[in-house]
């Protein structure tokens, strides 16, 4: 056994450490230079970006790359990032910390060293290249890499069949496979198995290929980790040339102790042992002692409390007291239990550094949690370099949690709160959040964020030609039109993101007064100062629209009612307060024309009517308050919204409730005087408690909805509210119940969860008030209309599709509906957008087929 | 339109000569109250015999008349002037058609009837007719919405058809209470016509025969079964309605559009304004704000903020 080795005689340094009754761990002495960069793979956003560190830790960088067009992706890739991060903790966790180490560091640079950041402690060289094993062994693209090496020619030992090899008999020329490895451990005169925790110390497996160098270093150690107190290793020779390995070790002890204390070390510098002479006397070696004991002492004290809860506490000091004595193998529980916790806890850059206090009462668990020295934002060009960024820094640091600024621990979950938050300013293309450790401060972390920004000012013209059907309904060339669209952006004017943009889209370039929609639209956020933290942001638009009017339609049996169209155009400014990301208030003014127009563009004043005789008549309803089809006003409006609704396991509950309000100024046509409110009240009540988390079912829930609308003043038609369709009342038209100037809708929705998707029921109630005879000409009774009515139904949803079949209360016939959006999201904002469908049944995005 | 100029009431020479004698005493006393001219406004369902009315009434054939057609599709006024008194009868298309109340006749006769006052409604109905359904009720209701509840104080009921023999073992005059009783109830429902208001003046109901086959009396009057002359009658209970206190319609623009609902209510705006502040919009701030206390931060937050206790 030339090449056995106890830590004592292998690592003279180690002997006081391993002696001393106080302590057996201490720290780095040399800090081997690892850079271990981890090439991108496929299922990585996580980079590992160590240059000497005594505490090599797991540099998740989050990565957030954004394509333009894809606005969804980037939550996806930022969650798979997250899990591979995840991941990646788990597969560094079981690589034991090395108890003691004064490895000499070996230098070089090691690839594929993603794993080595929860490998070595201390920076022990050894565990730089065991870490890069372990990369290999769990990040895929390094395995195929291992493959392509393992396919190398190895040489058979040249040896006689089985007999037993010392190491340093071993030719240090020759590539020994190996084809078994064995454990033993002494204390219990057995062999122990792969499962024991002891196993994964050991970065040789069965079927790799080493040198004898790489046996003497594996040896090394596992001689210097301080987890035993004698390790041999033995080759056996087997028949077909490869080598049988028995690793014979025997634990380090401790005396028991029943008291636990973990403490955060992160940014106390390491205490150097010193150097114990061997010559020293009894005297000296007592007083050698107890300086350490001291010092010590000093290192608890200034040390600061960690976040280990007291369950955790608990469990830990049960192990304690179930074991008795204190082994290596206990303490390795006790990291792995701690270690866990913490990164369970999303604190990915903690790392139990150091057990210390051995062999008295209380053990002592020496945790970096990961405490945040210093936040650099970055931005970075086309190519990656660090470039001087436009978008002022202001506008990144609000959107940054405080729990991402200095002195906070860094949590993998702030880090993923400011992409989230930096990614809703949309205004980079990729965004990193990339927790790195600080050279200076030992234990510290630099949050570095690093950002590439997007295109500010882009211009877009998009074409496309329509076919029209001519005469006698084939297409001629002169009826083919041009039509597209024509927009340009111009984002994050003077980098504090302020936007302007607008766009004109015409399905005739030829003739484009015929259907032009344009719209200008000018945001300012920041409105109090980007350092203000209140969130107001400004906007204004020039807009026009074109929407069929609900108001002009039939009730149930009527003859097709001639369509009204009611074109918008005007200008709207406002100021939107954010209270959170769901809740704002907004306040503003806006001044618009609206036309009435007939199916052939002509402008009319009163809703028409088809007469038995075939004929049409335009005496129904005004469809305008000035009586001439078209309208100037100006009115303030105001809307505010409360929304704490969440999403438990895809579910969404919680309460949303809306008040706008419109208010007439007396400027425009007729000087119209009016007070327009409607207040919309959702709950989603969550019937049952469950779990939470990925892939749980949702709860069953209730959704109770209810709608108040009501007009005090000059109403025109359009403004009127209708009843009936998808969102107001299912089973119906829209409009097709009524037109009113006061409105009371009731809605309860039952979900139950089935699988992936869920099915429900529903009962509705739409109701005028008896206010349908208080709008001029009273458009409810011209058409036939009922003025209220209820429907039920039930339905399922299959993906994005709503399927229902509702039944109709007032004829009590049923038909199945399709429908593509979140019902009760319905929310009173103005129309800015232009609708270019013809179809009022798609504008709804509903199709009826027609069951009944 | 012809029928729109004032003629001389040459009509009522052809009445025998004890109903001219009556009518000419009724319209002396129109005279002593100062009162030139009398508008009759007829209105009932189809086919009920409102134009043979009005033309027994004029005593000429001054409107068409057919059996199985309905006539004239707009409102039509005749007038007709007798020593210095002026006689307007507004005769008008039915209001029922294909079972609903006909909303587009009802806008032609109001809007015929702008600017105009009504001293009189005949509300014409078949005697007949042995059931009052629902759609009696709408009509009166129609009438009712259209010219307002005070229409149905100067109106009376006109049964036509009035020469029949009731059905088995019910007398003529029982016969004439039922139908009419039944008929008084859906007026006040229809046009919600309290009970009280019913006692003060309660409507008349008056028979009528227009056919030609109709009984005379031995002065040649047309008589009832009952034997009352009934042109006489007629004109005498219109008298008494005109007289009995009530005011006469003035159709204008206000009764046809009803009160403009745009104007209800506008000046309370500024109140309503200030109670959706106050009530409405604040208390929902309130609740953001609430939100945003109670908004359930994950466990690394609070241990951030020192919340922790080391509890969790």
């Amino acid at each position: 056994m030339a090449f056995s080795g106890t830590a004592q005689l292998l690592s003279p340094s180690l002997g006081p450490s391993l002696s001393s009754p106080r302590r057996v761990a201490s720290s780095s002495v040399s800090h081997p230079t690892a850079s271990l960069c981890r090439p991108p793979s496929s299922s990585t956003a996580i980079k590992c970006d160590h240059s000497s560190t005594s505490h090599p830790l797991p540099d998740p960088s989050i990565c957030f790359s954004k394509s333009k067009t894809l606005a969804a992706l980037p939550k996806t890739l930022a969650l798979s990032a997250a899990s591979a991060f995840l991941f990646h903790l788990s597969s560094s966790s079981p690589s034991i910390l090395p108890l003691a180490s004064h490895g000499s560091g070996n230098g070089g640079p090691v690839g594929g060293g993603g794993g080595g950041g929860g490998w070595g402690w201390n920076g022990n060289g050894g565990g730089g290249d065991n870490g890069g094993l372990w990369s290999r062994l769990f990040s895929p693209s390094a395995i195929a890499g291992e493959d392509e090496s393992q396919s190398q020619e190895w040489d058979a030992h040249g040896l006689p069949a089985n007999i037993v090899v010392q190491l340093n008999k071993l030719s240090g020329f020759k590539k020994y496979m190996l084809s078994e490895i064995q454990f033993f451990d002494r204390r219990r005169g057995a062999t122990v198995g792969t499962e024991d925790s002891f196993f994964e110390m050991v970065s040789l497996r069965p079927g790799g290929i080493y040198t004898k160098a790489h046996l003497q270093k594996e040896l090394e150690n596992l001689a210097t980790c301080g987890m035993f107190e004698k390790v041999d290793l033995e080759g056996k020779t087997k028949p077909d040339g490869s080598l049988g390995i028995t690793i014979s070790f025997t634990e380090s002890t401790w005396q028991s102790a029943d008291s636990f204390r973990c403490i955060n070390v992160g940014l106390l510098p390491q205490s150097k042992p010193m150097e114990m002479d061997p010559d020293m006397t009894d005297k000296e070696k007592m007083e050698y002692f107890r300086s350490q004991e001291r010092d010590y002492k000093r290192r608890i004290e200034r040390s600061r409390p960690c976040l280990l809860p007291l369950s955790v506490h608990g469990e830990v000091l049960q192990m304690l007291k179930e074991q008795g004595k204190v082994s290596a193998r206990l303490l390795q529980r006790i990291r792995d239990r701690v270690q866990k916790w913490y990164h369970d806890e999303g604190y990915a850059c903690a790392q139990v550094v150091n057990f210390g206090n051995l062999n008295t009462k209380e053990v002592v668990c020496e945790v970096v949690e990961g405490d945040i020295t210093q936040m650099v934002v970055q931005f970075q060009d086309k190519l990656g370099n660090v470039c001087e960024g436009d978008t002022q820094l202001a506008v990144v640091r609000r959107e940054l949690p405080k729990q991402l600024r200095q002195g906070h621990i860094f949590n993998i979950e702030a880090g993923k709160q400011a992409l989230r938050n930096i990614n809703s300013l949309a205004l980079f293309s990729n965004i990193e959040v990339n927790p790195r450790s600080d050279e200076v401060n030992d234990g510290g972390i630099i949050v570095e964020i690093k950002l590439k920004e997007l295109e500010h000012k882009t211009a877009e013209v998009s074409t496309e030609w329509s076919i029209v059907p001519g005469r006698q309904g084939r297409p001629t060339l002169a009826s083919i039109q041009p039509s597209g669209t024509v927009s340009f952006e111009h984002r994050n004017l003077k980098g504090l993101n302020r936007s302007l943009l607008g766009s004109i889209t015409t399905s005739n370039f030829f003739n484009p007064q015929d259907d032009l929609a344009f719209k200008l639209e000018y945001v300012h956020p920041y409105l109090d100062g980007v350092y203000d933290p209140r969130n107001r942001s400004f906007r204004a638009s020039c807009f026009n629209s074109r929407k069929l009017s609900p108001v002009f339609t039939g009730g149930p049996g009527t003859d097709e009612v001639p369509p009204i169209w009611v074109d918008r155009a005007g200008f709207k400014a406002g100021i939107t307060e954010s209270f959170t990301r769901q809740s704002k208030f907004t306040y503003g003014l806006v001044m618009e024309e609206i036309t009435t127009r007939d199916e052939s563009s002509h402008i009319s004043a009163n809703g028409q009517r088809q007469l038995p005789s075939g004929g049409i008549t335009a005496d129904g309803p005004p469809t305008t308050l000035s009586g001439t089809g078209i309208d100037r006003i100006a009115f303030a409006q105001a809307n505010i919204t409360r929304d704490n609704t969440k999403f438990v396991n895809g579910a969404i509950v919680g309460e949303r409730n809306v008040f706008q309000l419109d208010q007439g100024l007396g400027v425009g046509s007729k000087f119209p005087f009016f007070n327009r409110h409607q207040l919309t009240v959702t709950r989603f009540v969550q019937l049952k408690q469950v779990e939470e988390g990925a892939g749980k079912p949702p709860p069953p829930v209730l959704v109770l909805h209810g709608h108040y609308g009501g007009c005090v003043g000059d109403l025109p038609s359009y403004d009127a509210f209708t009843l009936g369709g998808p969102y107001s009342v299912r089973g119906y038209n829209m409009g097709e119940l009524g037109a009113c100037r006061n409105i009371v809708e009731l809605a309860a929705e039952l979900r139950i969860p089935v699988r992936s998707t869920h099915i429900y029921a529903f009962a509705e109630h739409g109701n005028d008030l008896g206010s349908s005879k208080d709008v001029k000409g009273n458009p409810t009774e011209y058409y036939r209309r009922s003025g209220q009515g209820s429907s039920y139904g039930v339905g399922v949803k299959l993906g994005l599709v709503r399927a229902e079949y509702a039944v109709d209360h007032n004829s009590g016939t049923g038909a199945i509906f399709l429908s593509y959006r979140e019902i009760f999201f319905w929310t009173c904002v103005l129309a800015l957008g232009r609708n270019l469908e013809k179809n009022p049944k798609f504008v709804m995005s509903t199709l009826p087929l027609g069951l009944s | 339109m012809a029928s729109n100029l004032i003629r001389e009431w040459n009509g009522i020479q052809q009445f025998p000569p004890s109903t001219q004698t009556k009518l000419l005493e009724l319209l002396g006393k129109f005279k002593q109250e100062n009162v030139s001219s009398l508008t009759i406004l007829v209105m009932g369902k189809g086919g009920v015999g409102k134009s043979s009315t009005v033309n027994s009434i004029v005593g000429e054939r001054v409107v068409a008349v057919s059996a199985f057609q309905s006539e004239g599709p707009r409102p039509v006024m005749v007038s007709r002037s007798r020593a210095g008194f002026t006689l307007n009868i507004i005769d008008t298309p039915g209001l029922v058609e294909g079972g609903y109340v006909n909303d587009h006749a009802l806008e032609m006769i109001k809007r015929f009837l702008l600017n105009k006052t009504i001293d009189v409604l005949l509300y014409v109905d078949r005697l007949d007719a042995y059931r009052v359904d629902n759609l009696d009720r709408q009509v009166i209701k129609a009438i009712a919405d259209s010219f307002g509840k005070g229409i149905w104080s100067r109106g009376l009921i006109v049964l036509t058809h009035a020469q029949l023999s009731p059905p088995d073992g019910i007398n003529y005059d029982d016969f004439f209470g039922r139908r009419s009783e039944a008929l008084l109830k859906v007026v006040r429902l229809g046009a919600r016509i309290k009970k009280q208001d019913v006692q003060g003046s309660a409507i008349p109901v008056v028979l009528v025969e227009n056919s030609g086959r109709c009984n005379t009396n031995d002065s040649g009057e047309k008589v009832l079964p009952n034997g009352i002359a009934w042109i006489p009658n007629l004109v005498k209970t219109i008298t008494d309605v005109v007289s009995n206190g009530s005011k006469a319609i003035l159709v204008d623009k206000k009764l046809i559009e009803g009160p403009n609902p745009n104007d209800r209510g506008k000046l309370w705006i500024p109140l309503i304004l200030a109670f959706q502040y106050l009530f409405v919009i604040k208390p929902i701030q309130r609740a953001i704000k609430q939100d945003i206390a109670k908004e359930e931060k994950p466990l690394w937050e609070l241990r951030d903020m020192g919340l922790s206790q080391r509890q969790f």
